[in-house]
């Protein structure tokens, strides 16, 4: 079989299931007696074991395999949950990870898992000796009860008193059968010919997505004698056992009842079906199944209620942004033509199209918008680990993981925040003996908050740790050179703050193996900077320390100031513009060689855009009153000459592709209403 | 065995060249094109290819040959290849030709004013018709534009 195909299928799905292990795990180490997350992880552990063995990945299978078996007595409640469980557990999903990560770079997917394998065997047997495979088998010979709900009870009964049949049947499929789904579709198949499924368990898309062991049961109604039946339904391949049983009308009366008791079998399966069937969150803890109930066949729902969503190459959403700004183009020349045309029927067309694109435009920018979350959920792992490897007692606390940012700054935002997280939990939060002895909660709390403000959206970092030492950060920047022992003693809270982003700075007296490794804050700013992003830090000594990052909604549209310089147009980011003015020539005047010119009392540089792009079609020179546009860097102004100013727009960034590069006075181009390109002037080239 | 190679056939100053149809995305009229600052003279800028934003390159100029006004039949051919899309600006580009790959010989030194390095070989095709075939990844070189613009940064 090609499996090239199902490769990327089998890559995102085991990233899922792998990151939702993780999830419940930690929610499990949280609450430790909660059955329901266990079944979570089973069901999770079982689809990534069938998936890896099908894909050829060994390793990753029995790795799955032995914690599969772990997690299988703890669902039972033949093992409890301990500390060196987890901690295997946890190192077998960070096995599995490596794994799956090399399978996504190439690789085999092949790693020496014996050891871990041991491990977990060796905790199987530990507790449970020989019990574990016992239980297993036990549990797999268990037939699967199921109940009927009022309403198929009473078809049956009815049926019963038309003179059909009603049975009972159970179906196993062969051990190495390959097509579950294939050969139980197959026994439906013949079964419909003959009469009608009243109920099956477990349900039937449950059983079209393979989520069943090896047998499924169902009540009938046919008129078909149980011989022939039995026959046709065992002529199908691989199927190993038919059983049949005719049900009556007193049986059912009996079911009727049953219910009623909420401790029997029988109710425990309504509930369960009950929960198979609604549409429960993402991840419904299972109903807690009674003792000796049969466990293997709980209904597989699979995490319930799947987003509905499909999964989208990146490039064809960029490709389906690019064809939609040509679309945008040629509504404004629809508009132009109709404008010119004068009639009211191709008006009327024209404005409905403008609102139609309008609505679409918003939907394409919405599609590159992600939840935060795809890139906090690994930080609750990292946090425990993290935590655990330093001896302290850390809780993450995620609020706001639904606000969503543009697909690209998620990529680059997580390294940065990583980093940040990393350096509360190492430098912020105190160890256990200093929190309590500087009267804290034992525990100490890292919040990661993300939320929506106007066209931004703020993440924040704040742990209740020990702040932010003045005197010790000063001390450290002035040996490091970073800035000398005089202007330190003017600086403000909030710039010695800022110190800890500067190049080269680290205030850990140690280099710990966690952060301090000399890359420092600084990386982070300068990243996100690049993003278009603002990061802050506030803090009050022996309190806590609070990053804040402000980040644009998205980078691929930005508000920008048009201008012309001739017939050629440029983009100035509106985020750099103090101010558009006009300037008398004779008010420009020069300094040491410098051309400056008075604006607000200040003294600005003044810089020629049509000298620093060298237009061949424009000088600035010849005229007598010039448009300028004050820009800035940091607190640093300049003005730039230009010819003529177009307008405010939003305009939508494109790259200049790889080809041309180190270009430091353009950062990227947009494509205008009329088709054409303008370039981007980067307004940090223009200032020195 | 001889292979079949397909190829986009373009004129420049009066000769014959050949790229390879699987590196050719697209063969576009002459479109608006913006210029870019602070770039080597054969950078024509940069075009709106449908919604993506494509530097255009004179191939005259970039071979070193005299620059020409664009006439009627000057085309730009959208080529990609080693992760680049550039367009190059011919004289004009109209035809497909199937090249068996023995009739290809090394190129000599220099070919209608090209070095030989921005070329992959010479084709025979038919009597008397000879097809350059283009060396794409040596044309995009981009170490040597960089050295361009630091020739150009000192002069």
């Amino acid at each position: 079989m090609e499996m090239n195909q199902y490769m990327s299928i089998f890559i995102d799905e085991a990233n899922d299931h792998l990151q939702s292990l993780n999830e419940n795990m930690l929610r499990l180490e949280q609450q430790p007696e909660d059955i329901g997350i266990v079944q979570v992880i089973f069901r999770s552990a079982h689809t990534l074991k069938g998936m890896s063995a099908t894909m050829g990945f060994e390793d990753l299978a029995s790795l799955t395999h032995e914690m599969e078996n772990v997690l299988d007595l703890v669902r039972n409640g033949k093992l409890a949950m301990n500390g060196t469980i987890f901690d295997t557990l946890f190192k077998g999903l960070d096995a599995l990870e490596g794994m799956v990560q090399d399978v996504v770079a190439g690789g085999t997917g092949k790693r020496d898992v014996a050891d871990l394998v041991a491990r977990l065997k060796a905790i199987v047997k530990g507790d449970v000796e020989s019990q574990g495979s016992g239980a297993k088998a036990a549990a797999q010979e268990t037939p699967a009860s199921l109940t009927l709900d009022q309403f198929q009870q009473s078809v049956l009964i009815q049926s019963l008193e038309s003179g059909h049949q009603a049975y009972f049947i159970e179906v196993t499929v062969r051990e190495d059968c390959l097509l579950k789904a294939a050969r139980a579709y197959m026994v439906f198949d013949v079964l419909e010919k003959h009469g009608e499924v009243v109920k099956s368990h477990p349900s039937v898309q449950d059983i079209e997505q393979e989520k069943f062991e090896r047998s499924f049961t169902v009540y009938y109604i046919t008129k078909t004698d149980e011989q022939t039946l039995a026959d046709q339904v065992s002529r199908v391949s691989e199927i190993e056992s038919v059983r049949m049983k005719a049900v009556d009308k007193s049986s059912l009366q009996e079911m009727n009842r049953a219910p009623e008791a909420p401790s029997s079998p029988a109710a425990a399966t309504v509930r369960e079906t009950a929960a198979a069937a609604a549409p429960a969150a993402s991840a419904p803890p299972a109903p807690q199944q009674p003792e000796g109930s049969s466990p293997r066949s709980a209904p597989a729902t699979g995490g319930g209620a799947v987003p509905r969503t499909i999964r989208v190459d990146i490039e064809r959403l960029d490709s389906l942004m690019n064809l939609f700004s040509e679309l945008l183009i040629d509504r404004v020349r629809l508009e132009q033509l109709a404008s010119e045309v004068r009639r009211a029927d191709l008006t009327e067309t024209v404005e409905h199209m403008a609102r139609v694109s309008s609505d679409l435009q918003n939907i394409v920018l919405k599609l590159r918008m992600v939840p935060v979350d795809s890139v906090f959920n690994r930080f609750p792992r990292m946090v425990r680990d993290l935590a655990k490897s330093l001896d302290k007692k850390v809780d993450l606390v995620i609020t706001g993981a639904e606000t969503e940012l543009d697909r690209t700054v998620i990529d680059e935002i997580g390294d940065p925040l990583v980093h940040l997280i990393r350096n509360s939990v190492d430098h912020g939060v105190e160890p256990i003996a200093d929190r309590t002895q500087a009267g804290k909660p034992e525990t100490g709390t890292i919040h990661l908050r993300a939320y929506h403000s106007g066209n931004h959206v703020f993440i924040e970092i704040e742990d209740d740790g020990r702040g932010i030492n003045r005197p010790k950060v000063l001390e450290t920047a002035i040996k490091r050179g970073v800035l000398t022992a005089e202007a330190a003693k003017s600086l403000s809270d909030d710039e010695v703050n800022m110190l800890l982003f500067a190049a080269g700075f680290s205030t850990a007296d140690k280099v710990s193996d966690i952060s301090g490794r000399g890359v420092g804050l600084d990386v982070v700013k300068s990243k996100i900077e690049s993003l278009g992003g603002h990061v802050s830090v506030t803090s009050t000594f022996g309190k806590g320390t609070k990053f804040s990052i402000q980040l644009p909604l998205t980078l691929s549209i930005i508000s920008a100031m048009l201008i012309k310089l001739g017939p050629e147009k440029y983009a100035f980011p509106l985020s750099s513009i103090v101010e558009t003015a006009s300037v008398k020539r004779e008010d420009i005047r020069t300094l040491h060689g410098t051309r400056i010119v008075e604006y607000r009392n200040t003294i600005v540089p003044v810089v020629s855009l049509a000298e620093l792009v060298e237009s061949p079609h424009y000088r600035d020179d010849g005229e007598t009153e010039t448009e300028m546009l004050v820009v800035r860097k940091g607190d640093k102004l300049a003005a730039v000459l230009v010819d003529e100013f177009i307008g405010q727009s939003e305009i939508v960034l494109k790259t200049l592709g790889k080809y041309l590069t180190n270009l430091d006075l353009v950062s990227g181009a947009t494509i205008l209403g009329d088709g054409q390109v303008a370039l981007i002037v980067d307004p940090n080239a223009l200032i020195k | 065995m001889a292979e079949e190679l397909k190829v986009i056939v373009f004129t420049l100053a009066n000769e014959e060249y050949g790229i390879e149809v699987d590196k050719v995305k697209t063969i576009e009229r002459m479109a608006p094109i913006t210029r870019v600052p602070k770039t080597p003279p054969f950078v024509k800028g940069v075009m709106n290819l449908r919604g993506v934003v494509v530097p255009v390159i004179d191939l005259r100029g970039r071979f070193g040959l005299p620059e020409t006004e664009p006439t009627e039949n000057s085309r730009i051919i959208i080529v990609s290849a080693n992760d680049l899309e550039v367009g190059f600006i011919v004289d004009s580009a109209n035809d497909v030709l199937d090249v068996m790959s023995d009739t290809i010989e090394n190129p000599p030194e220099v070919v209608g004013g090209i070095k030989a390095k921005y070329l992959s070989g010479v084709a025979k095709v038919g009597e008397d018709r000879l097809l350059i075939l283009l060396h794409l990844a040596e044309v995009l070189n981009r170490s040597e534009i960089i050295q361009l613009e630091r020739f150009g940064s000192e002069s």
